[in-house]
């Protein structure tokens, strides 16, 4: 819980050094209320990307949500539909990890609960950081426009665990790279990302899921 | 910017409500789940590293520059099971600190 507020402090900081209004980030992190894919979107605005290729980015960075939907939809059974719709909107990658580490099949009470402090957490972080972020000059003499693709970078490497990881990583990182040389705009991201992907789940081994 | 913050927020409740609304019985097939398990692993390198290397589709032609030493810096030591902001602040520490050298 203390590491979202302060992710979410850093992410509200960034936010408004980048140039978006306090309202805009404090909406989007109600709204959208996913970090990686804010983090992601922020600096692709910032550098005037389509709104278009702003909100496919968003989409394919926030697919692994349906996993997470699927895995939990079973513990929900008890709930009305319009509680379920409300529901989704907090459907997030730590509470879910608090959920499925306390029992298999989760729990629905505690993933809420989780889901709640997260929450607040996250936006309670943001509105800090945009307070803070204002308050900081000329951001690249600190590296600070740095930080988006070093928080991308650090949120892999936390994540690669089998050779089958590193060759997706490498392998997207370096298709990404050839495409953003030749065509403009940063649909780089989103064809490296689907495809390179998509041949190591067709070429990975299925039952290898650890 | 409405628009945008606002697309954001469809497409991404389009990634949390169906599955959940539908109470999915049965797993998702296998393929698919490692699929959706890769995904993020092949979008934030795909993101990250045009940042650093190609930042406005100009490849970096020098080995000086100071975002890649602070791109080593950062995933050496986030994948070292460092606490990523901490990562992150080093990153931005080296970055900061070659700028003010060059």
């Amino acid at each position: 819980m203390p590491s979202v507020f302060v992710y979410a402090t850093v992410f509200g900081g960034l936010a408004v050094q980048a140039g978006l209004h306090v309202v805009e980030v404090l909406a989007m992190s109600v709204l959208v209320f996913a970090g990686a894919s804010q983090f992601v979107a922020v600096p692709m605005i910032a550098a005037g990307a389509s709104p278009l290729s702003v909100i496919l980015t968003t989409y394919v960075v926030n697919m692994c949500h349906y996993l997470m939907a699927a895995t939990l939809a079973p513990s929900f059974g008890a709930f009305s539909r319009r509680r379920l719709a409300l529901i989704a909107h907090v459907v997030i990658d730590e509470s879910f990890a608090v959920a499925v580490s306390r029992s298999r099949p989760p729990d629905a009470a505690v993933f809420l609960g989780s889901a709640a402090a997260i929450f607040v957490a996250f936006v309670g972080g943001v509105t800090v950081g945009t307070l803070i972020g204002g308050l900081v000059a000329e951001p690249e003499r600190y590296g600070l426009d740095f930080a988006f693709p070093a928080v991308f970078l650090a949120l892999v490497a936390t994540r690669l665990r089998h050779r089958r990881d590193w060759l997706v990583a490498v392998g997207s990182a370096l298709a990404a790279l050839a495409i953003a040389v030749r065509l403009p705009g940063n649909w780089h991201i989103i064809i490296a990302g689907l495809t390179v992907s998509g041949a190591g789940a067709l070429f990975g081994d299925p039952e290898d899921t650890a | 910017m409405a628009l945008t913050i606002a697309g954001m927020a469809l497409a991404t409740y389009l990634t949390r409500a169906p599955l959940l609304l539908a109470l999915a019985r049965r797993p998702l097939p296998a393929r698919l789940r490692l699929w959706l398990r890769l995904i993020p692993l092949a979008v934030l390198p795909a993101l990250a590293v045009p940042m650093v290397l190609a930042p406005g589709g100009q490849l970096v032609a020098s080995a000086g520059e100071p975002r890649l030493w602070g791109a080593v810096v950062v995933f050496v030591l986030a994948g070292r099971r460092v606490n990523l902001l901490v990562s992150v602040a080093a990153g931005v520490a080296v970055v900061a600190a070659l700028r003010a050298i060059g």
